[in-house]
Parts: C-alpha cells; sequence; structure tokens
C-alpha cells in the first residue's frame, strides 16, 4: 500500500523522553513536519511545524512552558489550543480569535507520543498493549522506504518463530513490538518497545541499538539501489493575509460555551471566585486582559475577565465581587449558583490587550480590578519579561487571589487603606516620568482610572500608553438625534426619535434583542451595520473597530446622518 | 589585553567569543572580511597566521590560532574553577578527542554551509553525507549520556571546551542544508549548551527557552 497523506492511522512519533520540559522536538509524520512540545502542564501538542506568520518552522521556537513563541518574529501560540495569543506590531497587539495554528490528535501511552494525520480514528492501543510494562529502546531513523523497514523487521525472526505482523507497519518479535513511523516516502524511524522491565536496562538497550544499527546500514545500502519513490507533498497553509495584518474586528455572534462551575470558593470578602471548566476539551484561546460574558440563569448577562495564564485552557477562573447593593448579575452567581451547575459564556474578548514588547509594565489594580491584570502578570512572568504590579485595596478589604499573586516573579506590591490624597500621590511615585515604551494598565473603580488617567497625562504619559479596562461607560450620552433605522433582515423600518435608543426601538416593535449592561460597555447588544456612519457613544469598541464603521452597540449609539441600515 | 581577530558569521570566531563571554574576559575585536573579501587570504593577516585562517587571538605578545587550541588556552589561563579544560589526563584525553571531532564538523557541516551560502567550492553532497555521519554517532553518544545522567560530551558533570567546539557548527548545520530533524538527542544538547550561564548569540543561533525552574 503506497502511503497516504490522509491515512488515518495513529503511529508514534517521539519517545516520551524526547520532549523533557522547555524543549520544542521536531518530527515528521507522512511528509507532514512536527513541532512535538510538552506544556508545564504536562500537555502534549504535536503542531504543524510552521509559524503561520512567515512559515518559520516552530522547532527552533521557544518553549515557554504554556506558550511556544516563533523565534523569527514572536508570534505566540498556545499550549492545547494552539491558538495565536500575540503577535508583535499589531496594530491592536493582539490577534483576531480565530489565529489558529494546525494541530495533530496526540496520546501519550506506553512510553511513545502517538499522532495521526487526522481525527477520523480514535486511538486504539496495539495488540498485548495493557499486557505489559513497556520500555522504549532507542529510536533508528533510516533512509528506506517504511514499508521495507517493516518487512526487514519481519525478517529478522528465526526460522522457527516467525514474526507476528500486527499490522502494516507493527511487527512483533518478541519481547519486543516494533513500530515504524512512516517518516516520508523514503523514511522511517524504527521504534520498539521492549516489554517488561529488564534487569540492565542499558546492556539491553545497547544491545537492540546495536543490531538496529547494522539493520538501518543494510537497509540504506539497498534504498540506495533502488529507484526512489517521490517523497509525499503536504500543502502547509498560511494564514490568510487580512487575519494576520488586520486589527481584531472579531464580533461576537452569539456562539456561547457550556461550561460546568468546578469550584466556587471565597478569595476575599467580598469576592468569590469560580472556576469554569469546559466540558471536554479545552476552552478557546484567549488573551491576557480578555472577559467573557457569562449567561446567568436569571437570563442576564454579565463581564468577568479571565484571571488565567497563558495556555491554561482547561477552564477559566473569574472572580465576582459580591455587592450588597447589586440587585442583578453578580449577586445571582454569588447565591445561586453552585458548583457542579452549567453555564454558558461567550468565547473571550480582549478589549484590553497587552503589548509585550515594552521596556517597563506597570500594572494598577483597584479591588476586583485585579482580574484582568492578575491574567496579565502570569503572561509577563511566564516570558520572563519585568513588570510591576500595584494592587490598591480600601481598608478592610481584603486582596482577592492573594495566593495567585505571590507565587509571581515580577514586583507585586500591595497598598491597603490609603486615603484619596495619599493613593493619588503614591500612583503618581509609581508611574514617574514617561520615557518611551512604557505602559500602564489600569481596572479599577473609576475614581481610580480619573487620577491614573490625569496623573499620567501630568506627566507626558501620552495616551497610546496608557490603558484603561471600562465595565461601565460614563461618558454622557447624547440622545439628542432623530433617525431611522432599517432592519435589514427582519425587513422593516424603525423611527428613532430623540431620547429613545435603537434597542428601546426596536424592543417597542417587537423584536427580541438581547443586552446586559446597556450603557455601551459589554457588547451583548452588538449589531452589524450595513450602511450609513455611526456615532458610536459606547466604551466596548475599540478606535479601528469604530473607524471601521461594520458594528454600532445599539443601547447607546446612533446615526450621524438620517439613516442607518443593520444587519439584524 | 586580548585582540580576537574576528568574523560575525565565522562558527570558528564565534566559539571564543562564547567561552570569553562565559567565563567573563574582556576583549578587544578585529573585524576581518572573510567574505566576501577574503582578507583572511591578504598579506597583512597571512604574517599574523601564515595558515590564513580565521580566528586568530593575540594576548600580550602572544599570537594563538586554530580555534580548538585558543578554547584551551583561553580556558587554562582565564578559568579559575578549572571546569572548562580540567587537569585529568584522562578527561583531557576525551576533550581532545571532540576537539577533533570539531574539525571533522567543521570539514563537513561547515563546508556545506560555504557552498552554500558563500560561494565555496566544495562538493555539496559529499559535506551533507559526512556531517549526517558524525551527527548519528553524536546523537547515539548523547541518547546514551542521558541515559547514564551525563548531559555533555565528556564525562564530568559540567560542560567543557569540548561541547563549545562542537556546538556552532552543529547549529548553523541547516545553513549547510543538513537537518537534525534524526538526532533528537543531538537537538537537546543544543539546548543545554544554550542555557549555559554567560551564553551569547550569533547570527543564526537563537537563545533556547529557560529552562523549567525546578522549586
Ligand atoms: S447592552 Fe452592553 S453594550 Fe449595549
Amino acid at each position: 500500500m503506497p502511503l497516504s497523506l490522509t491515512d488515518p492511522h495513529w503511529y508514534p512519533i517521539a519517545s516520551s523522553d524526547d520532549l523533557p520540559f522547555r524543549h520544542v522536538y521536531q518530527g515528521q509524520l507522512l511528509g507532514r513536519e512536527l513541532a512535538v512540545w510538552r506544556a508545564d502542564d504536562g500537555n502534549v501538542n504535536v503542531w504543524e511545524n510552521r509559524c503561520l506568520h512567515r512559515g518559520v518552522r516552530l522547532s527552533i521556537g521557544i518553549n515557554e512552558g504554556q506558550e511556544l513563541k516563533c523565534q523569527y518574529h514572536g508570534w505566540r501560540y498556545a499550549n492545547r489550543s494552539a491558538g495565536c495569543t500575540y503577535i508583535p506590531a499589531h496594530p491592536a497587539d493582539a490577534p483576531a480569535r480565530r489565529i489558529e495554528n494546525r494541530k495533530y490528535p496526540v496520546r501519550e501511552a506506553f512510553g511513545l507520543v502517538w499522532s495521526a494525520a487526522n481525527a477520523e480514528l480514535p486511538f486504539a492501543p496495539f495488540p498485548g498493549a495493557e499486557a505489559a510494562d513497556w520500555i522504549a529502546l532507542r529510536p533508528m531513523p533510516v533512509n528506506a522506504a517504511p514499508e521495507d523497514v517493516a518487512a526487514a523487521l519481519a525478517r529478522l525472526a528465526p526460522d522457527d518463530q516467525p514474526a507476528e505482523m500486527l499490522s502494516e507497519l507493527v511487527v512483533r518479535l518478541a519481547p519486543v513490538t516494533w513500530f515504524v513511523q512512516p517518516v516520508d516516502s523514503t523514511r522511517a524511524v524504527i521504534r520498539g518497545l521492549h516489554a517488561g522491565r529488564p534487569e540492565a536496562p542499558l546492556t539491553v538497550l545497547r544491545h537492540y541499538n546495536e543490531m538496529l544499527t547494522r539493520l538501518r546500514d543494510r537497509l540504506e545500502r539497498a534504498a540506495a539501489r533502488k529507484p526512489q519513490p517521490a517523497p509525499l507533498q503536504p500543502v502547509f497553509e498560511q494564514v490568510s493575509v487580512d487575519l494576520a495584518t488586520m486589527p481584531d474586528i472579531a464580533v461576537p455572534r452569539g456562539n456561547t460555551i457550556p461550561v460546568v462551575v468546578k469550584r466556587k470558593w471565597q478569595s476575599a470578602d467580598a469576592i468569590m471566585g469560580f472556576e469554569l471548566a469546559a466540558r471536554d476539551g479545552h476552552l478557546p484561546t484567549f488573551q491576557p486582559g480578555a472577559h467573557i460574558d457569562v449567561h446567568l440563569p436569571n437570563g442576564m448577562t454579565r463581564q468577568y475577565s479571565i484571571t488565567n495564564g497563558p495556555g491554561e485552557l482547561l477552564s477559566y477562573v473569574i472572580g465576582v465581587k459580591q455587592e450588597s447593593t447589586s440587585t442583578g448579575g453578580s449577586q445571582v452567581l454569588v447565591e445561586r449558583v453552585r458548583e457542579g451547575d452549567v453555564l454558558a459564556i461567550s468565547e473571550p474578548r480582549n478589549n484590553f490587550p497587552l503589548r509585550r514588547d515594552a521596556t517597563r509594565t506597570v500594572l494598577i489594580a483597584g479591588g476586583i480590578g485585579i482580574t484582568p491584570l492578575l491574567s496579565m502578570a502570569r503572561f509577563l512572568d511566564k516570558s520572563g519579561l519585568p513588570y510591576e504590579l500595584h494592587y490598591f485595596t480600601r481598608l478592610g478589604e481584603q486582596v482577592a487571589f492573594r495566593s495567585e499573586l505571590e507565587v509571581l516573579h515580577g514586583r507585586v506590591e500591595f497598598h491597603t487603606g490609603l486615603p484619596r490624597e495619599a493613593s493619588s500621590a503614591r500612583i503618581a511615585e509609581i508611574l514617574g516620568e514617561y520615557s518611551f515604551a512604557q505602559h500602564v494598565y489600569v481596572c479599577g473603580p473609576a475614581s481610580m482610572l480619573e487620577t491614573v488617567r490625569a496623573t499620567a497625562a501630568a506627566r507626558n504619559w501620552p495616551d497610546e500608553a496608557v490603558h484603561f479596562e471600562y465595565f461601565k461607560n460614563d461618558k454622557i450620552i447624547d440622545n439628542s438625534t432623530a433617525f431611522d433605522v432599517e432592519l435589514a433582515r427582519s425587513a422593516m423600518t424603525l423611527h428613532v426619535p430623540a431620547g429613545k435608543t435603537i434597542l428601546e426601538a426596536m424592543r417597542q416593535a417587537g423584536l427580541s434583542v438581547p443586552s446586559s449592561c446597556e450603557q455601551g460597555a459589554c457588547g451583548t447588544c452588538l449589531c452589524g451595520v450595513i450602511e450609513g456612519e455611526v456615532d458610536h457613544q459606547d466604551v466596548y469598541l475599540n478606535e479601528s473597530e469604530k473607524r471601521a464603521n461594520t458594528a454600532i452597540l445599539t443601547c447607546v449609539s446612533r446615526a450621524k446622518g438620517d439613516r442607518l441600515v443593520l444587519d439584524i | 589585553m586580548i585582540t580576537l581577530y574576528d568574523f560575525e558569521l565565522s562558527g570558528n570566531c564565534y566559539k571564543l567569543r562564547l567561552l570569553m563571554s562565559i567565563l567573563g574576559v574582556s576583549y578587544d575585536i578585529v573585524p576581518v572580511d572573510f567574505f566576501p573579501g577574503r582578507e583572511h587570504k591578504s598579506d597583512w593577516f597571512l604574517c599574523l597566521n601564515p595558515f590564513g585562517q580565521l580566528p586568530v587571538l593575540t594576548d600580550g605578545d602572544l599570537v594563538l590560532s586554530d580555534s580548538g587550541a585558543i578554547l584551551a588556552y583561553l580556558a587554562k589561563k582565564y578559568d579559575p574553577t578549572g571546569q572548562w579544560f580540567p587537569d585529568d589526563p584522562s578527561v583531557t584525553a576525551e576533550i581532545l578527542r571532540w576537539h577533533a571531532v570539531a574539525d571533522d564538523i567543521t570539514s563537513t557541516s561547515s563546508a556545506a554551509r560555504l557552498a552554500l551560502g558563500y560561494d565555496y567550492n566544495f562538493d555539496v553532497e559529499a559535506t551533507q553525507k559526512g556531517a549526517h555521519r558524525i551527527f548519528r554517532i553524536m546523537d547515539e553518544h548523547l541518547w546514551f549520556g542521558e541515559r547514564d545522567g551525563r548531559d555533555w560530551l565528556c564525562s564530568p558533570a559540567h560542560p567543557t571546551t569540548a561541547d563549545i567546539a562542537c556546538f556552532p557548527y552543529v547549529m548553523l548545520s541547516e545553513e549547510g542544508g543538513i537537518s537534525r530533524q534524526d538526532y533528537p538527542a543531538l537537538r537537546r544538547w543544543t539546548d543545554r549548551v544554550r542555557r549555559i550561564p554567560g551564553f551569547v548569540v550569533m547570527s543564526g543561533i537563537f537563545p533556547a527557552g529557560k529552562a523549567l525552574e525546578t522549586a
């Protein structure tokens, strides 16, 4: 049977020992080059060995433990999902959510790492696999056709004890089961599993290594005399130019993901931690600073920042503030949602992109505002980049996620119970004079954002260097205009008078449109724009998204002219 | 004062920059235009080294050539720990064995690189084949070394000049069209070399990721 690019069978592609932490192994299966790496959580990733950016090999990249970084241009990909988490020099410094490296199925078992060209067949252990303890022999790469290699292995059997062909490329010659990894049409790797734990393993390993060396030399001499089959020709798809160069105009389309509340705990006095786990597999890649919409049992949605570090995709951890005055979302989460409950969440979205090319990164958090900054600190920490995190809490308020903060290696300072003037003075000290490539990120109560913004401006920090996360829109909304909206898909035209929002007008006309914050901060009411110019009044879309004029938040924004055509 | 007659893209010169960086030795550089200028065959250079080869290193009045010999000299003179070129006779023999392998790597892997990238007239196929022959041996040596708890080319529990001597043209082999895919143990060893404190990069040789900190 000739080798095929789409052969769905599982083959060993590496030994477990080939994947020490922080290494990237270079492998190949059926012509496809693979970058194989073990993340610090033990997970093994098998990816196409090309950075989507310029096609540079990822096997010369840096394994940072949770992310793999391309050596040449610094693109980063997350453990498990292979989602791109960072594009340097990207206008928004954050990739569109859908950039993912091609990954292959993977299983680690019996001392070997297995993969397949596609996910059509489930992994099945080879016959007798469970019956023994196995040790992996030293793999032997051979420049010969895989089927010739398997045939030669079978011929090693003594006459009275013929080899057992477990399948086309698997030969059992007890006590060793031999697997032929089809690297390409003219190349293979022989991988042997020896049953049982021999007393002098090194002697056994050397014995088989010598045997295979002789076999390889014979096979290669024979192969040199035969005509060479053509190599397999896999295609490597580069990421489309607009994905790689355009800013993030990823518009959430209402896809939700079910998650299980795996853990719920009191993280600080008025702050609950929630761990939301994927039901199977992993959750989507997120960028540091990203948030999710959580759909609550009472029909509301609320936004919460993901606190996780890079590549931690089995569950998201969020922090929820218990507000005595709050009537809505957070209270429901805190009081009604229990461990084991299933919730729907949105895909992560990032309004708060973190640059990773700064010479100085300052993170300033107030109260529950620590959540996105904790995630940022973890990303910077794992990449070995310098940063300082300042966490302001009021008197009597407790530090949330303290144990998570204490294991960070950067400068982490807690400022507790400072009166207003004292914290302003402290913030001024922290910021210092601006110099090139410094960035500050702030998340906290509105008063704190204001202080940081004013202080930074007074110290010559340019706007682009001061980054805010809004959970509230405190702009004054101008709703004095009147205009028409044409709803393209619903085939109706509505008049929006002064004093009323598009959202309200649509609801009055009987349409059901989701919303949450109703102040242009959360993105729930987002809708596509087909025609007309939008008067954006929200804080949700970023500047480039606003300029693109392709989306509107119907709870606050309006038309600049007298007509808008919406995709609804 | 030490002066290195240096060509930035030469792996043999890089060996010396690497060891001097690791040992914290300061030195001056005199750039020599090896390519395309062929300055290593110029009269002034031949007076310094009649063999017409880079690198040359001067230390006061002393003029030294041959990268392996200079590595030994630097280690013996400037390494107070005595680790990089230990006095133990059997280890000395091991190191010199690998210095010789390093020369073989130069005449194969580096020659292929010169042929492909620098217009040199070498038999590309023969040099590539030769490099694969050496890499197979090194991979086997390093693989069994790992099983024995040995991380480096020679038996001491720390790197020696043997590792420095063999490292650059292993790392630059792709520029000569020699893939290291078949040599996983060799690739892991290059990670270890790149994690030696004081490691410096050269064009084509990147730093490795930080080792996992095990508390
Ligand atoms: S409902 Fe939150 S942005 Fe409109």
